[in-house]
Formats: C-alpha cells, sequence, structure tokens
C-alpha cells in the first residue's frame, strides 16, 4: 500500500468515525473543549502507527482504545482508575421519584461510568459484548451484567408500570 | 431458551439476537412484546446520545494529525504553560472568593439562558417530588413554575428551577449534600444571588437585583419547610 492510500483510508477514518469518538468523549468527560482535544490527539497518535494497522476494519476498536488512553490522561489528576468489576449493583442511582419529568440524557448522565461505559461502546460505537470487554479489560459476561442493568434502569423511566406489567 | 434467558440476551445487546432467541420471540408473544419495548428504548437512548458534534471537527482533527510536529509542540508547550498560569490563578481566585458559591449560582444561570426562554417539566407536582426528595415539605407553589432541570454542578447535581414572580423571572437552584457553614450573596454580570445553607444541603436564588432576590427568599421560606 503506498503512502497516499494510507492516507486516504487515514482519511476515510477520520470522517467516519470522529463524529463518534466526539460524542462517547463528551458523555464521558461532559466537556465539548476537552472532548475535542481527545479526538484531535487520538487521531494524532492514530496517524503515526496508521501504517503499520494491517486490518482496516479493526480501526474503530484500536480508535476507541486510543482515545480511552487519552481520556484517562486526562482524568488522571482527578478520577480514580477505571475498574468495571469492582462496582456493585448497590451502586446503581437511585433515581429520583419525579423520573418520568427527567430526560434520557439526564437519566443516561446519572448512571455509574461503569455501566454508562459499556452502553456508549454498544450504543454509540456498535460494538459486541465481546469487543466491549476486550476495549475494557474484562470478562464478556461481566460486560453483558452492566449493561442488562443500565439498561433496566433506564427501562423504569420510558415504561409505564401498568405497561410494564402488562407484558410480564 | 426459555423467557428469563431471552430477556436477559435482548437487554445485553438488543441488535444481536443469537439465532435460539430468535427462535423463541418468534413462538413468544409476552417476550415479543418486552422486545418491541426495548427497541423503542433503545431508539429513544440513540436520540438522547446524539449530541451535537462540533462543525469541521474532522477537518480540525485531519489538519491537526498531519500537521509538522515540532512546530506544533512548541506552541503546545507554551499554550499550556500559558493554561498552567491561568488555572492556578483562577482556581487561586476561587479558592481565595468568600462568597463563591453565590458566583457559581450567578455563573450556572449565565451558561444556561435558555431556562429563561423555554418551559420545560413546568409541573407543580414535578417540583413537589424535587421539594420533597431534598427532605423539606412544599407548604406552597412560590409562584409559576417554568422550567425544572436536573444539572451537574459544582461537586455532584443540583435541581434548576426557575419560577414566575410578580417581580419577574426569579431562579432557584437546589442542591443536595453539600454542607455550607454561612449564607453567601454576591453580585455580577447584573445578576445578584443569595446562597442559603439548609437542612440537606444548599438553595440559591439568583435574580436580576438585591431586591428582588430578598422579596423572593422571602416567599421561599415561607412556602418550603426545611426542618
Amino acid at each position: 500500500m503506498g503512502i497516499s492510500r494510507t492516507a486516504q483510508n487515514f482519511e476515510h477514518a477520520v470522517r467516519a468515525y470522529s463524529a463518534d469518538l466526539y460524542r462517547y468523549a463528551w458523555w464521558l468527560c461532559r466537556d465539548r473543549h476537552l472532548a475535542e482535544d481527545v479526538v484531535q490527539e487520538t487521531f494524532a497518535r492514530a496517524w503515526k502507527s496508521w501504517a503499520e494497522l494491517r486490518d482496516v476494519t479493526l480501526a474503530k476498536a484500536w480508535l476507541v482504545t486510543i482515545m480511552r488512553n487519552e481520556l484517562a490522561r486526562s482524568f488522571s489528576r482527578h478520577k480514580p482508575a477505571l475498574d468495571i468489576d469492582a462496582v456493585g449493583e448497590a451502586e446503581l442511582p437511585a433515581l429520583p421519584s419525579f423520573e418520568s419529568q427527567l430526560e434520557t440524557a439526564q437519566l443516561v448522565s446519572l448512571l455509574p461510568e461503569t455501566y454508562r461505559e459499556p452502553l456508549l461502546l454498544q450504543v454509540l460505537g456498535g460494538f459486541s459484548c465481546a469487543e466491549i470487554a476486550g476495549m475494557l479489560a474484562t470478562t464478556e459476561g461481566a460486560v453483558m451484567t452492566r449493561l442488562t442493568r443500565a439498561r433496566q434502569a433506564l427501562r423504569q423511566h420510558f415504561v409505564e408500570p401498568a405497561a410494564r406489567k402488562a407484558i410480564k | 431458551m426459555n423467557c428469563l434467558e431471552f430477556r436477559r440476551c435482548k437487554l445485553a445487546d438488543p441488535r444481536r439476537l443469537p439465532e435460539e432467541a430468535r427462535a423463541h420471540v418468534s413462538g413468544c408473544p409476552s417476550c415479543a412484546a418486552f422486545a418491541r419495548e426495548v427497541d423503542e428504548t433503545e431508539r429513544e437512548l440513540e436520540r438522547a446520545l446524539a449530541v451535537p458534534v462540533p462543525e469541521g471537527l474532522a477537518d480540525r482533527a485531519l489538519l491537526h494529525a498531519r500537521a509538522p510536529r515540532r512546530a506544533w509542540r512548541r506552541w503546545a508547550l507554551a499554550a499550556s504553560v500559558l493554561a498552567a498560569l491561568a488555572l492556578g490563578a483562577f482556581q487561586f481566585a476561587r479558592q481565595d472568593q468568600p462568597a463563591l458559591y453565590a458566583h457559581l449560582a450567578i455563573e450556572h444561570v449565565v451558561m444556561e439562558p435558555q431556562s429563561f426562554t423555554t418551559v420545560r417539566n413546568a409541573d407543580a407536582d414535578a417540583f413537589r417530588a424535587v421539594v420533597q426528595e431534598f427532605g423539606a415539605t412544599l407548604k406552597e407553589i412560590p409562584g409559576t413554575i417554568r422550567y425544572i432541570r436536573l444539572c451537574p454542578v459544582e461537586g455532584g447535581y443540583g435541581w434548576h428551577v426557575v419560577f414566575e414572580t410578580p417581580a419577574g423571572l426569579a431562579t432557584l437552584l437546589l442542591v443536595p449534600g453539600k454542607h455550607l457553614p454561612a449564607t453567601q450573596s454576591a453580585s455580577a454580570a447584573g445578576w445578584n444571588a443569595l446562597v442559603r445553607p439548609v437542612r440537606g444541603g444548599y438553595y440559591a436564588i439568583v435574580t436580576p437585583s438585591a431586591d428582588a432576590t430578598s422579596r423572593f427568599d422571602r416567599m421561599i421560606r415561607d412556602c418550603i419547610l426545611w426542618a
């Protein structure tokens, strides 16, 4: 593959994935300036090694891994390291009693990061549980449990109690 | 596969059902209804997560990635030194500020101008629930509610409520969990704020004038029992 082809593939990847990567970063840091910085730095780091990428179908997962490292660097002075297995069900947020008044975005914000991150990777990134487990260095079963609990928490908001009863 | 296993699969990855799960749902009306409801939640979730992306992001990322690194690094180093100095000065100023939370309340209102132009969750029952969530009792609604939103604030989250009062629009921020030693007040950028510690946290009032703030504070104290 020549240099120009490499550059072309890289540009395609930037245009295809920058929006999803930005949204993923935004939902983790809730700061548009930091999210954009992290996206730019992610692609800058990726470009340095882009010619060595053998399978472009893996580019998105690779970019997410770079971005997680960039975010960790940004957060390292302020946040503890993320341990997806260290959070129990008791840490699910107690949703406010007026939950029906809140919007989805606010409910997502209330999810602990250990639940929010796999949810973002699946909904924004389109990754499978096995792929997410690889990125977060945990087991597929642990990811499935986090995703199930995250969606159960969100369902409390969306499904009317009566409707929920009807489909049980 | 039974119904319980199907529902676990559906909640873990709604778009990638294994073959046996697809076989189960095709013959189970109850799980089919459950799957439709999960799919609807998923669509709503996708809409919510699609925050606006800055215009030109991809172009800037390309430019940044391919820019000559040496020159960029010199500028980045200079910029980071300046940023560190500015941040240090800002944090020093904040630590030194006697009415920090009153200033933060004003900053919050200034940064959320749509709270004055949007009607959102304008519901007395929702406000009653917010007050109960805070551990207080609402005796009377202190005006017409226009806006309620759960917002990120310094060190946590708080409820941002806007009321229409005879003296104009007034903002009430209810912040649980943060205990302040004393009342604070501040004026900045054409706004006046009063922050009052109460049981369970603090509340802040922001209006355009000290007079309006004081009047609305009296209304709040008359209408809400904080004990």
